[in-house]
């Protein structure tokens, strides 16, 4: 029965299937309004799409029209470099004898429109895609084809300086909604010829524009092979955000770690490109991926590069070590207080027990709340409107805290855990890494209760174990430290100054390994 | 690939099969400061002082005591230890131990059988002090509350430290130290000996910590000689210091010598450097030891004119014949008590190996009668933020007036 039922709705769908594709195949009709009907019939009659109908020439006028949709356009080119010149020039010339002639007519036309963009058009899946992207179409009767003038004006965000990876010193602009401000952003910053841009659709319903970036004769092209085979076999009928694209390109589903790294910023999207990597831009989000990349490149934020070395490097540094407190502060306090006491100095033991004396409930109990509570009111805090969200932060961490202290539910102690958890979780630069330290950390903490710090081992264990086997487009993901790559080091944990910095990443771009001649600055000789 | 993982996973489960072995929370254990171990007759019986956290460290305290003691008695020590639990509410755990105390009479009826315990059991360090309640149980002692430090037993073993760095006369034995000095055949075991002053029963009260000057105190006291593991008798003050002398444990003290017009003149050691050199000359073994000293001038009370290098030189001389004295008397007590607490047996063996091997077995004998020789070298460093001594003013003052 079910299995009947199935058939024939696949057998509906195939229907519903075919009636579009053959719509779409149709070539375009010498009959004006019955390309205008079918068009509408396509669109089901939408109340966004905008025809405006007009005359060619005085005497033998020809009916034409223009259709666009309302809102992804920018009416003033449409109306300054369209309709003026079609009406004005077109009509200034009495149309004789012989312009009546289709393909003359044709020919005039083409060359009255004075837009940038200009392609013709015959069928009307062309004629969908120019139109649905913002382009203005141009049907003329008694012509089977037609024109797209480019149009696009759709209102967008402006650049506006980074929500996400903020820097102190470093440009302030980053990534829109919109693919060609993106593109430009980094053209912007890349005056090289050898920035290679390509194109695909992908998206079967939303026709969404996904542009790869590379620098010929830096990026590896074995790479740039290996992106574009796998863009190759996405087929979804949905792209609304890079991550879309992130989830179907990325080596392994099953890590808690991300193998992908995105950005909004325009400059650390450019420093990509210029080791080698090559960065996917998807239309309609400001976030742009970046691939190959690495476990250390979590760690790594613009600024690095800003400041100077010896800073950078300490706070790199700092940034590791804020990996490894978010990740199992709560877990050893857990172990320490529950199976070794004895590495406990005694008056902290004491006073830790004198905190715990009335606490009803275990340590692992008593973590786990108050770790879910941060988690709580961290989300909470993120899908508030701004004004709320400080009220929700400081209700939830003074107050809450405080008044389960006093309560007796929590110790004062779990509380400090906790809040160095939060702080040192949002340390690092790119917020991926974030999620899954936050993730991770409930694994160590069930870890830790159940086998203490030797559970904990167990963990770290593990986790260095999955790390090495994680390849990000087949390079390895703790690359440079497994497989140890000692030049590589350079940029990894410290960073070295600018003129020691000589040369790219090994693994990412084997061709053109020299990256600059740049001698130590030494003051002016005043012998 | 799939099987492995499904492998694995039921592997990790196995994980949990532990079920949070030996996991114990804060609240199920108690910390156990310090362990006195007495004599029952045949038995042992143990006290242990487990702390009152709350007491200590927590928001509101009360008036309740910062310690609790709870004694079992059993054949042996961890027999005795696990029977606390009869009395105690929750499992005594025994790492944070700080104080092993033994009665007086415990110690001269032999130590050694309680030793094995203390070093085998995990959950306890080797790093806590050793001592002996002098006059007085082991139990008793630890029942004391102590004023200042809320924990009695962190009271006794911070004044061992102190006055071990400060003082010299005493000396923190710690259990590696004994075990070694106990077991070993050219030295023997001291160990430091804690009084009380006042009466026991007062003391476990806490109003015994309501005092300014508390009815009941502990105090350290000098060095008690063992022989094997039995507790011979005590050493004075100076012979105590002796001790510390030649065994080059002394980091910093205070010496005085007299003047030659009544006053004295007190200098304080900073660095005490002690060469002990075995030797067997003609069949007869005999120990050399040279013990060099360097001090600053602290306190002078009487007149004497420091500017002159003949004085201080005269004061270097009196302060090495004193050192003599101090350590020939120590070594003579010692040699009463027939224990050879300074390890010159070790001395021996490490000089002549050979010859110790002769003699060992008859060390005991050969051990009262053996010739020490000591000398001293003392030299003054500094003498302090004023060169004149302030006496001498005052006293031209006194006279002029008169």
């Amino acid at each position: 029965m079910i299995k009947r039922r199935q058939k024939i709705k696949q057998k509906k769908d195939q229907v519903f299937k075919e009636n579009i594709s053959t719509d779409y195949q149709q070539h375009l009709f010498k009959d004006l309004e019955t390309n205008r009907s079918h068009l509408l019939k396509i669109l089901g009659n939408s109340s966004d799409i905008i025809i405006r109908e007009f005359q060619l020439g005085k005497i033998h006028s020809t009916k034409a029209i223009i259709i666009f949709m309302d809102g992804l356009v920018d009416k003033e080119t449409v109306q300054h470099y369209l309709l003026n010149p079609l009406i004005d020039n077109v009509r200034g010339i009495e149309l004789d004898e012989s312009l009546q002639d289709a393909a003359t007519l044709y020919q005039l036309i083409k060359y009255s429109i004075t837009t940038a963009e200009l392609s013709e058009i015959d069928h009307f899946k062309k004629l969908l895609e120019h139109l649905l992207t913002g382009d203005t179409v141009l049907l003329i009767d008694g012509i089977n084809q037609g024109f797209a003038v480019g149009s696009k004006g759709a209102s967008e965000r402006n650049v506006e300086t980074p929500t996400t990876q903020q820097v102190v010193r470093g440009p302030k602009d980053s990534f829109t909604e919109n693919l060609n401000v993106n593109t430009a952003l980094i053209r912007k910053r890349i005056k090289d010829p050898n920035l290679w841009l390509e194109s695909f659709t992908y998206g079967r319903k939303t026709q969404t524009t996904v542009t790869i970036a590379y620098i010929h004769g830096i990026v590896n092209p074995d790479i740039v092979k290996e992106v574009k085979s796998r863009l190759e076999k996405i087929d979804i009928d949905s792209i609304l955000e890079s991550g879309y694209v992130e989830e179907l390109i990325q080596d392994e589903t099953y890590t808690p770690f991300p193998t992908i790294i995105n950005s909004e910023r325009p400059d650390a999207i450019s420093a990509g490109l210029l080791e080698g990597r090559v960065a996917i831009i998807v239309d309609g989000t400001p976030f742009v991926l970046l691939v190959p990349s690495f476990f250390i490149d979590f760690f790594q934020s613009s600024e690095d590069y800003y400041q100077r070395s010896d800073i950078a490097s300490l706070i790199r540094m700092l940034r590791f070590f804020a990996f490894f407190l978010a990740l199992l502060t709560p877990s050893t306090y857990i172990a320490l207080t529950t199976f070794h006491q004895e590495m406990i100095p005694t008056t902290l033991l004491v006073s830790l027990a004198a905190q715990r004396e009335g606490i009803p409930f275990p340590a692992l109990v008593e973590a786990l709340i108050m770790e879910i509570t941060f988690e709580l009111l961290r989300e909470a805090g993120i899908r508030l409107p701004n004004p709320v969200g400080s009220t929700i932060s400081i209700v939830g961490a003074l107050v809450l805290g405080q008044a389960a202290v006093d309560a007796g539910i929590v110790s004062a102690t779990m509380v400090i855990v906790v809040s160095l958890t939060a702080i040192s979780s949002f340390i690092f630069p790119n917020y991926n890494l974030a999620i899954s330290v936050r993730m991770l950390r409930f694994g160590f903490m069930g870890l830790a209760a159940t086998l203490g710090l030797f559970g904990i081992f167990i963990g770290l264990l593990l986790m260095a174990l999955h790390l090495t086997s994680l390849r990000s487009f087949g390079i390895p993901y703790l690359s440079p430290f497994a497989p140890f790559n000692s030049a590589d080091q350079q940029d990894a944990i410290i960073r070295l100054p600018r003129w020691k910095q000589t040369t790219r990443p090994r693994l990412m771009s084997q061709r053109n390994i020299k990256r600059e001649k740049m001698k130590k600055p030494q003051p002016p000789n005043n012998s | 690939m799939k099987r492995f993982r499904v492998w694995l996973l039921c592997s990790s489960l196995c994980l949990l099969l532990t079920g949070c072995w030996s996991a114990q929370e804060l609240t199920d254990i108690t910390l156990a400061k310090a362990l006195a171990i007495d004599k029952d007759g045949e038995d042992y019986k143990v006290t242990i002082q487990v702390l009152n956290p709350g007491e200590i460290a927590g928001d509101q305290l009360s008036t309740r005591a910062t310690i609790s003691t709870y004694s079992a008695s059993g054949r042996s020590i961890f027999e005795a230890i696990r029977k606390l639990t009869k009395s105690s509410p929750r499992k005594v755990h025994l790492s944070h131990l700080q104080l092993v105390v033994y009665g007086e009479e415990t110690a001269k009826e032999g130590i050694g059988k309680t030793l094995d315990f203390l070093i085998r059991d995990h959950e306890v360090r080797t790093d806590f002090t050793i001592a002996i309640a002098k006059g007085l149980s082991g139990d008793a002692l630890i029942s004391i509350l102590t004023p200042l430090e809320k924990i009695p037993a962190d009271k006794v073993r911070s004044s061992v430290e102190s006055s071990e760095d400060f003082w010299a006369p005493t000396k923190e034995v710690k259990l590696d130290e004994l075990i070694e000095s106990i077991s070993s055949n050219g030295k023997e075991a001291i160990l430091t000996g804690v009084y009380l002053v006042g009466s026991p029963d007062e003391g476990t009260k806490m109003e015994n910590t309501e005092y300014s000057d508390s009815p009941a105190q502990i105090y350290l006291d000098d060095i008690g000689v063992f022989r094997g593991d039995k507790l011979q008798g005590w050493l004075n003050e100076k012979e105590s210091k002796g001790f510390n002398y030649i065994t080059d444990n002394v980091t910093n003290t205070i010496g005085w010598v007299d003047c030659n017009d009544g006053g004295t003149i007190s200098v304080e050691v900073f660095q005490s450097n002690t060469n002990m050199q075995g030797s067997v000359v003609n069949g007869e073994p005999s120990i050399k030891i040279d013990i060099k000293i360097k001090a600053n001038i602290g306190d002078v009370e009487c007149s004497l004119d420091l500017s002159k290098p003949k004085t201080i030189q005269d004061v270097q001389k009196k302060l090495e014949q004193k050192t003599i004295n101090i350590a020939e008397a120590s070594i003579s007590a010692a040699q009463e008590y027939r224990s050879d607490i300074f390890g010159f047996g070790n001395a021996i063996r490490r000089s002549n190996p050979k010859k110790w091997e002769q003699i060992k077995d008859n060390w005991n004998t050969i051990y009262p009668d053996l010739n020490v020789d000591v000398q001293a070298q003392v030299e003054i460093k500094k003498s302090g933020m004023i060169t004149q001594p302030i006496y001498e003013k005052i006293e031209r003052k006194t006279e002029k007036e008169e």
